[in-house]
């Protein structure tokens, strides 16, 4: 369990780790949290010939939120500072759930928000409410700064959309509507320590009734190989007026468009059936959240 | 290969050569010397070499040595008093038998204080999700979560840190 020879960089402002990062190419292997990376490199899947190390940027790091515009979060924030944040707590709900589920204590001390998504594990916690939330990344290089859809970042499983030389530096969050409220959970096989059988994120807004549905997004994790948002969850609740009877035509509608695998945490029956029982769980929680505000 | 690098561990600075690819465990246990630091799974899960780094816990087994220059590292050796006096943690898990084969003792005893640090009065609750990324395979939990939720109340009344 020892890492192959590297040279390691750490650079200290946004233009020396775009200029590594451009200079090393697919040589290079950027470090964040490591708790991905490190133990890719220990299995010798991966052995970069240079590591660069972005912790030490401090543009790259940290949350900001303009009221009425939005939430920018540098992709080397940590995990950690996501589930302290009262910011994320009162306007992005679903994700500060998703960062206080993401391992333990130590793993989110260490893990960073960026990590989370360019290693694009299916059953990665942050991106799938970071989708329901229609969050864009920023993917930069020296020639410049390019914005992406998450949901057309992530490819699949340990693919996402950078090209040599580009860097991840930020998530863009767009302002929550009025009316609005976001929930996120997950089933696993037991509580701590455990990568989901499935997890779940829906964000609803409603109309100034209180109980007609006015948006919806639902984004589903671990059933596919990158999050994937529902098409037939908002055909359904839109415009209608919430009921429990739309509600579990919903969940079965979630269910029948996972497409889960068997794998030695769950078979895909189980996972669709949880499918259906998260959907239900957090269409209603949602809504009686969104009625709140 | 190899630089020489400066750590600080438990507020003394210790002058190392390292190469880019070693641990901050192994740089800890081998170079440092400090063999309260345990090693387990080295992937992660175990929680047994966990180490404060700015006072937050860190896995050693997943940190690179080289990352840590300018940085004020904690280990279990650096909680106990000029004058040997045992940290208020550490007595509560003596009086409550908290600790048996000891292995996972000093990575759980360094994850309650951060914890503590950031919360003194934890519920049994937040005790074991504050916990969940420490194995031990002797105790049951039972005891360490009583001298966690003990030694809060010590810290708390006492004001020490
Ligand atoms: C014990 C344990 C438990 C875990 N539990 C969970 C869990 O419950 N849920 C979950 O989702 N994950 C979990 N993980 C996985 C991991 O912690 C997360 O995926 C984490 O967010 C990765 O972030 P990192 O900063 O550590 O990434 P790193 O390991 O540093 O990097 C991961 C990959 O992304 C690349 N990268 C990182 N940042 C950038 C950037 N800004 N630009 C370009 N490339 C970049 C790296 O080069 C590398 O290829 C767990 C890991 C461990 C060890
Ligand atoms: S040895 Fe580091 S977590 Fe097990
Ligand atoms: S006391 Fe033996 S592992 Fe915890």
């Amino acid at each position: 369990m020892y890492l192959n020879n590297f040279e390691y960089f750490a650079p200290k402002t946004p233009g020396e780790a775009l200029d590594l990062v451009g200079r090393m190419g697919n040589k290079a292997k950027v470090l964040a949290g490591g708790t991905d990376l490190i133990i890719m490199m220990k299995e010798k899947m991966i052995q970069p010939e240079y590591l660069i190390d972005i912790n030490n940027v401090k543009e790259f790091k940290g949350i900001s939120y303009e009221p009425g515009k939005g939430a920018v979060i540098g992709a080397a924030t940590k995990i950690s500072e996501l589930e302290y944040s009262p910011v994320i707590r009162d306007k992005y709900f679903a994700l500060h759930q998703a960062a206080g589920e993401l391992g333990s204590v130590q793993v989110r001390t260490m893990a960073t928000i960026g990590g989370n998504s360019c290693h694009a594990s299916p059953a990665a916690e942050t991106p799938t409410p970071l989708v329901a939330f229609g969050a864009k990344v920023v993917i930069s290089s020296v020639s410049g700064d390019r914005e992406l859809p998450l949901e057309e970042f992530i490819l699949g499983n340990r693919k996402n959309a950078l090209g040599e030389g580009e860097l991840l530096t930020q998530f863009i969050l767009p302002e929550p509507a009025p009316k609005s409220a976001s929930r996120y959970w997950y089933i696993g096989l037991r509580d701590a320590m455990e990568i989901d059988a499935v997890n779940m994120a829906v964000n609803i807004v409603l109309e100034n009734d209180g109980r007609t549905v006015k948006e919806l997004t639902l984004v589903m994790g671990s059933v596919s190989p990158r999050p994937l948002v529902s098409v037939e969850v908002p055909g359904i609740l839109v415009g209608k007026e919430f009921n429990s009877e739309l509600v579990e035509k919903a969940a079965q509608a979630a269910a029948g468009e996972a497409k889960p695998i068997s794998d030695i945490r769950a078979s895909a029956e189980y996972r669709r059936e949880v499918t259906a029982v998260l959907a239900r769980r957090l269409l209603q929680a949602a809504f009686d959240a969104a009625r709140e505000v | 290969m190899k630089q020489l690098i400066e750590l600080t561990i438990n507020n003394r600075v210790y002058e190392v050569p390292v190469s880019p690819k070693d641990l901050l465990a192994d740089v800890i246990r081998d170079k440092v010397r400090l063999t309260g630091t345990k090693k387990g799974c080295g992937q992660g899960d175990c929680g047994a070499c966990t180490v404060l780094i700015d006072g937050e816990p860190v896995l050693s087994c997943l940190t690179l040595a080289i990352a840590c220059q300018e940085k004020k590292i904690d280990t279990i050796e650096g909680l106990v008093a000029e004058d040997g006096q045992l940290h208020p943690i550490q007595q509560a898990y003596v009086d409550h038998g908290a600790v048996q084969c000891g292995f996972c003792t000093p990575g759980m005893i360094l994850t309650s204080k951060a914890l503590l640090d950031r919360n003194p009065k934890p519920s049994e609750e937040e005790i074991k999700r504050g916990i969940s990324g420490n194995i031990c395979r002797c105790t049951g939990y039972k005891k360490i979560v009583e001298a966690i939720f003990a030694a809060g109340e010590t810290i708390s009344t006492a004001g020490v840190k």
